[in-house]
């Protein structure tokens, strides 16, 4: 079954005082851009739509799909109604910048599978248009990671647990993957935290999991 | 019947796309043969007309005399010709349904009674008589009785709708103030000659109609088209629609218009188009209920958007997933081009489907079965190759099996949840070789 989910509000900048607001780390504002890099498997296509969920409220999101493998159920499944997720299947190079650029022009939310060898320039380019527009952007390079000073909060995949599956016994229930995030959001710190998703509702930050690994204050943060 | 299945059960079979605005093209002829004898005429779609009787029964001297002239004058077009006729357009709809290729004719003596003995079915929504239906409720009489405030609760506007129409109310006209004139018409000068050109400003006048309309709250049931030719000559045809037009619908019906115009029995517009008008005439508050964060401009401006990366990308690559029922995730969705109907669902979703592989999903899914090596050591999954490197096998759910349609020719396979340091993959087993079907991303 599909369940209708509860999302929290789109909330202005997320802030990260101390660790009590790590789940605002996933939260996008309009504008913003994220980056996530990793192999398939780590995750990160959830986490992508959980950050652009909520504005699946006001308005149709669109999946720009490179491989030709997005499943719309992962997005139900994050609460997002089916006539509100819009897949756009291209793997034209040419074509792709022109295809994500209009759709900033009108849609609430873009996730944007990045095709392998795309100029750097274009993603800058599309970078900017977001912030204009105000539409959240989420990137994810098929391979590779983003040229830096794209996104405003880049996530890397380091390493995914899952539990329920035991020796031919059990299915897939909980994953916790531990994502090293950068960028503006983390006011150009690298920080490390661990997201848990159910399957079936909002994914949330682990509390007290997560751990600074570089930065001014080291000797502040509590015990992770 | 999705072409896909019809070539399955027969490889020669044809398929030939419909073209409403040929049958429009053909079926003009009919609409003026029906015009000479009541005016008023209105077209619901290529092959379906409204007509006004009620001054007409007067003057011909009885409904059956009425319909029998209908009959004698259609003659020559040949084919099947049927008529229902009764006091509102939703229970006339409801009776020429009724009739058959050997009683062609259904008068409705009493509306109320005719709608309450009609299956719920009738409503046109599937969703709607599903759910009255396992309410225990199977007629539009049943309906009727139920009381409004609770069916506006369980059901919102479409329930609304549907309690009108069984209780014989077919719309609201006319809610609140308007102002008179909301006729909108575009002077072309030098007159439009090409038809693609007239098929554009078509939809850019139905868009500036229904979105003057809607800025009212309200949205047309009947449209009246009227185009003058250079020559001074003025063509005028009415269509309604049981439900109000939006802007696709409207700019549809008028290209197909134009279309029986231009390439109709009429010598076409001589000339060229010099004047396109489009006029309301009955209006009611059904327009479209935006959700409570939606706004009018975003719906607009979103579907610009779409229309414009359609161009891009290809009709084909815009599309939109409804789920159904099915026991593999691929069979689970259902997909449709953007701004197309949504396809009723091959499978029902509310089924059991036994061997269903439960949630959560993968989100990825690939369009065909791919080759996944895994090693294997006494049944057991051991290793996976992950591109160049083998990575090992933490832990797995399964197998679950799947027998499929046997007399279909559909093996048995073995579906196992496959869990690595990596990420965690769905895949199958069938004739002792593995393929991924999902990926947990």
């Amino acid at each position: 079954m599909i369940a209708t989910l509860q999302h929290s509000g789109v909330s202005s900048t997320p802030r990260w005082n101390d660790f009590g607001h790590a789940n605002e780390l996933l939260t996008l504002a309009p504008g913003q851009i994220a980056g996530l890099s990793g192999i398939p498997g780590s995750g990160l296509t959830r986490i992508g739509l959980s950050l652009l969920a909520p504005y699946a409220l006001r308005g149709p999101l669109v999946y720009i799909d490179v491989r030709g493998w997005a499943s719309p159920m992962a997005a139900w499944e994050m609460g997002i109604e089916p006539e509100r997720f819009v897949v756009v299947r291209s793997n034209d190079i040419v074509s792709w910048g022109r295809i994500v650029a209009t759709l900033l022009d009108g849609v609430r939310g873009v996730y944007a599978e990045v095709p392998t060898g795309l100029r750097d320039q274009v993603l800058y380019r599309l970078a900017a248009l977001a912030r204009t527009k105000r539409t959240p952007l989420v990137l994810r390079p098929v391979s590779g990671k983003l040229p830096s000073g794209v996104a405003y909060l880049n996530l890397e995949a380091r390493e995914v647990l899952w539990e329920g599956t035991e020796a031919g016994h059990g299915s897939l229930t909980n994953r916790r993957t531990c994502l090293v995030a950068s960028g503006r959001a983390t006011r150009g710190m690298v920080r490390t935290i661990e997201v848990e998703d159910d399957g079936t509702n909002d994914l949330r930050v682990v509390p007290h999991l997560g751990a600074r690994t570089t930065g001014p204050d080291m000797g502040r943060i509590r015990a992770g | 019947m999705l072409s896909r299945s019809a070539e399955a059960v027969c490889p020669t079979i044809t398929t030939i796309t419909q073209d409403l605005a040929a049958e429009m093209v053909r079926f003009e002829p009919v609409v003026r043969t029906i015009e000479t004898l009541i005016p008023r005429v209105e077209v619901q779609e290529p092959g379906t007309v409204y007509i006004p009787i009620s001054g007409a029964v007067e003057y011909y001297g009885g409904e059956e005399v009425l319909c029998e002239r209908i009959v004698k004058e259609l003659d020559p077009f040949g084919g099947d010709r049927r008529i229902g006729l009764a006091a509102g357009p939703f229970a006339a709809y409801q009776a020429v349904r009724q009739t058959t290729r050997f009683q062609p004719l259904h008068i409705v003596a009493d509306d109320a009674a005719f709608i309450a003995d009609l299956d719920v079915a009738s409503l046109g929504s599937d969703d709607l008589a599903e759910a009255f239906r396992w309410l225990g409720i199977t007629t539009l009489g049943a309906v009727a009785e139920l009381p409004r405030d609770a069916v506006i609760s369980r059901f919102g506007r479409a329930g609304l709708e549907a309690h009108r129409r069984a209780r014989g109310i077919d719309r609201v006209t006319t809610p609140r103030e308007i102002p008179g004139d909301l006729a909108i018409a575009s002077h072309f000068d030098p007159p439009i000659e090409d038809f693609e050109q007239a098929a554009f400003v078509a939809r850019n006048l139905a868009q500036r109609l229904v979105g003057n309309l809607t800025s009212y709250g309200v949205a047309p049931h009947r449209v009246i088209i009227t185009a003058t030719a250079a020559d001074g000559t003025e063509q005028s045809r009415t269509w309604r629609s049981a439900d109000p037009f939006s802007e696709h619908t409207l700019a549809e019906r008028v290209r197909w218009q134009l279309r029986s115009w231009i390439d109709g029995v009429s010598a076409g517009i001589r000339g060229g188009l010099e004047t396109l008008r489009l006029e309301p005439v009955d209006l009611s508050g059904s327009g479209r209920q935006m959700a409570l964060e939606e706004d009018a401009k975003g719906f607009e401006e979103t579907q610009r958007v779409f229309m414009e990366v359609q161009a891009i990308a290809g009709q084909d690559n815009l599309l939109v997933a409804n789920p159904q029922g099915g026991r593999d995730p691929k069979e689970r969705m259902s997909w449709t081009r953007w701004g197309e109907e949504e396809r009723s669902p091959e499978r029902d979703t509310h089924a059991p489907w036994p061997g269903q592989i439960p949630s959560p999903a993968p989100a990825l899914v690939p369009p065909e079965l791919v080759p996944f090596e895994i090693t294997w050591v006494g049944g057991i999954p051991e290793q996976v190759r992950l591109r160049s490197r083998w990575v090992p096998v933490l832990s797995w759910a399964g197998p679950w099996r799947r027998v499929g349609r046997w007399w279909d020719g559909e093996g048995v396979s073995d579906r196992y949840q496959i869990v690595t340091s990596a990420g965690a993959y769905l895949c199958e087993v069938r004739e002792g070789r593995t393929y991924l079907m999902g990926v947990y991303d």
